[in-house]
């Protein structure tokens, strides 16, 4: 409980959403295309959980910085603004640091641009609440993806490559599991992830509730 | 039988064994019949349940297993043992989690998957296609009678795609002439039978070489292939059971077979370096087993005659498409699950051009 005194009642409760309670991914199902793309390997899902994590942040600081100035009717431009802005940095890091994983992720970091759960937090949580509160938000949102992403990726990769991180793991004579490399395994194993998820949601919520 | 009964009764009262159910219900209606009635499909207009359509499904099968049996030994009961053991435990954990009753239909799926598997498939592979086939194939949609797709047909699509090194390559000719320990007490035979030979399908030796396998020995089952496939003969002997019981329809089967036949005639005449000749197409690969008892499958094909009639027709051209013009060099897997996709479309447009709304 050292979490909610350091962060508050209502801080914890929005970490506490963000998280698990509304789960981005298998909850409000957004950042699914990512999600399916890019968690063939672990070290791609590192990355892209870290990049969406930093655009999340970012974007969250100056949204609610300046809520009370975006004008009502033109908000979604100016969210993409900020967020292709910072993108764009992400984008220009992994190439400069990281060439491989940035050929292997290609257009996806891109494509973070329209990552809903960036607009769909922008637009539902940082343009109304202030800046500490958003913050938090984008973190537990950024680390819920990123773990969802993280754990698809170690599955697929251990069976579809036998391999973790790069490192060969599996025993001699392990057999590939093609279709874990492809798209098809990527929607078999979000479909289970999502299906469990909700069960532990909703046996959890019958127990409160 | 009295004793037997007194004793399924006490089964049913005793707490801890009481968590299996499913599993003494199973038991219970399959030696004394059951009294309910069928909630939601397969519907038969007859007073045929969906026990006596799987029993006459399974002993249609009956040829075609006893064929593999005979042409690949103890190998072809593991791998069928196998099939059985990972999907029933896969159906039960089911059945306890959502407390209901275990469907009969497992009982045909758990049979079909093993019979279109090559015969030295590894047996962790024919566990995982089984399972993933019940888990993705059925219990996802809800179980027997709800299923889009051919959960058989499911399960052999995953690996097809999960592992295509194994699923492509590891075909055997039968094993005729190895010794009786070689073939029906080696366990593990695809190593172990010396005289096992590896040979390509007819299907793909027309495919790389243009030359058609002979009709005796396609309709004897002397030719690789999956397990049941390969004798085509125990196959009609079980299909015309099945149609002559009437618990799979007449009009799939007939219409998908003679399909093929004129649209690879036709194919064949236009372009025959590609499209194979017909009647070796009627007789290769896995046409026969498809049509007889994976098309037929009530719960996944259309119900109306005339859907019935689209669905074999659209069946048949995929499959010489699939098998001319794509990688793969069979096609029946592919076009039912395509077509299984498309069955409930089928139907609602056969019922809606049939009854339309008065005008006024």
């Amino acid at each position: 409980m050292l979490l909610k005194k350091v962060l508050g009642a209502k801080g914890y409760k929005i970490v506490k959403k963000g998280i698990w309670g509304e789960h981005p991914v298998f909850s409000a199902c957004l950042g699914i295309c990512s999600a399916l793309a890019v968690s063939n390997k672990v070290e791609n899902a590192i990355a892209m959980g870290a990049g969406v994590t930093f655009v999340l942040v970012a974007t969250a600081v100056f949204i609610s910085a300046l809520r009370t100035l975006i004008p009502q009717r033109v908000r979604i431009i100016t969210y993409m603004i900020v967020i292709a802005s910072f993108v764009i940095i992400v984008d220009k890091t992994l190439q400069a640091f990281f060439p491989d994983i940035s050929e292997a992720v290609g257009p996806y970091v891109g494509l973070i641009i329209t990552n809903c759960i960036i607009m769909g937090r922008a637009e539902a949580f940082f343009i109304q609440n202030k800046i500490s509160h958003s913050v938090l938000d984008a973190v537990s949102n950024g680390v819920a993806y990123s773990y969802t992403l993280i754990l698809i990726a170690v599955i697929r990769e251990l069976l579809g490559f036998g391999t973790l991180l790069g490192m060969k793991v599996m025993p001699g004579g392990w057999e590939n599991w093609v279709v874990m490399t492809m798209a098809p395994g990527a929607f078999f194993l979000l479909g289970l992830a999502i299906w469990i998820a909700r069960a532990i949601q909703d046996a959890g919520s019958e127990k409160e509730g | 039988m009295k004793i037997v009964r007194l004793l399924l009764d006490s089964l049913y009262k005793i707490p801890v064994v009481n968590k299996a159910e499913p599993l003494i219900e199973a038991i219970d209606a399959a030696l004394f019949g059951t009294t309910d009635t069928t909630q939601r499909g397969p519907h038969i207009v007859d007073a045929i349940d969906t026990k006596r359509y799987m029993s006459c499904a399974i002993a249609a099968l009956l040829p075609a297993t006893l064929a593999s049996i005979y042409f690949y030994g103890l190998r072809a009961i593991l791998i069928i043992a196998v099939s059985y053991m990972a999907g029933f435990f896969v159906e039960f954990m089911f059945a306890v989690v959502y407390k209901h009753k275990i469907h009969e239909g497992f009982l045909v799926t758990g049979l079909i998957f093993p019979l279109v598997l090559p015969p030295t498939t590894p047996l962790w592979v024919v566990a995982v296609g089984v399972m993933f086939g019940v888990l993705f194939g059925k219990e996802m949609f809800g179980g027997t009678g709800r299923n889009i797709f051919n959960p058989a047909l499911v399960g052999r699509l995953f690996i097809t795609i999960a592992f295509p090194a194994i699923m492509t390559i590891s075909w055997l000719m039968p094993i005729t002439d190895a010794t009786f320990t070689d073939k029906w007490l080696t366990p593990f035979g695809d190593t172990a039978i010396t005289d096992a030979i590896t040979a390509a399908t007819p299907l793909a030796v027309y495919k790389t070489t243009k030359v058609v396998a002979s009709f005796p020995d396609l309709l004897t089952g002397n030719t690789a292939g999956s397990m049941g496939e390969t004798c085509r003969i125990a196959i009609i002997i079980g299909g015309l059971f099945l149609m002559f019981t009437k618990a799979g329809n007449w009009r799939i089967p007939v219409s998908y077979i003679g399909s093929v036949f004129v649209f690879a005639a036709i194919g064949n005449y236009f372009l025959p370096d590609s499209i194979a000749p017909p009647g070796f197409q009627l007789f290769a690969g896995g046409l026969m087993f498809g049509a007889f008892f994976m098309a037929t499958d009530p719960v996944t094909s259309p119900f109306t005659c005339a859907g019935k009639y689209t669905f074999g027709i659209m069946c048949g051209v995929l499959t010489v498409l699939i098998r001319s013009f794509s990688g793969y060099v069979e096609g029946v897997m592919f076009s039912i699950v395509i077509m299984n996709a498309l069955a409930p479309l089928i139907d609602h447009i056969v019922l809606s051009l049939k009854y339309r709304p008065v005008k006024v």
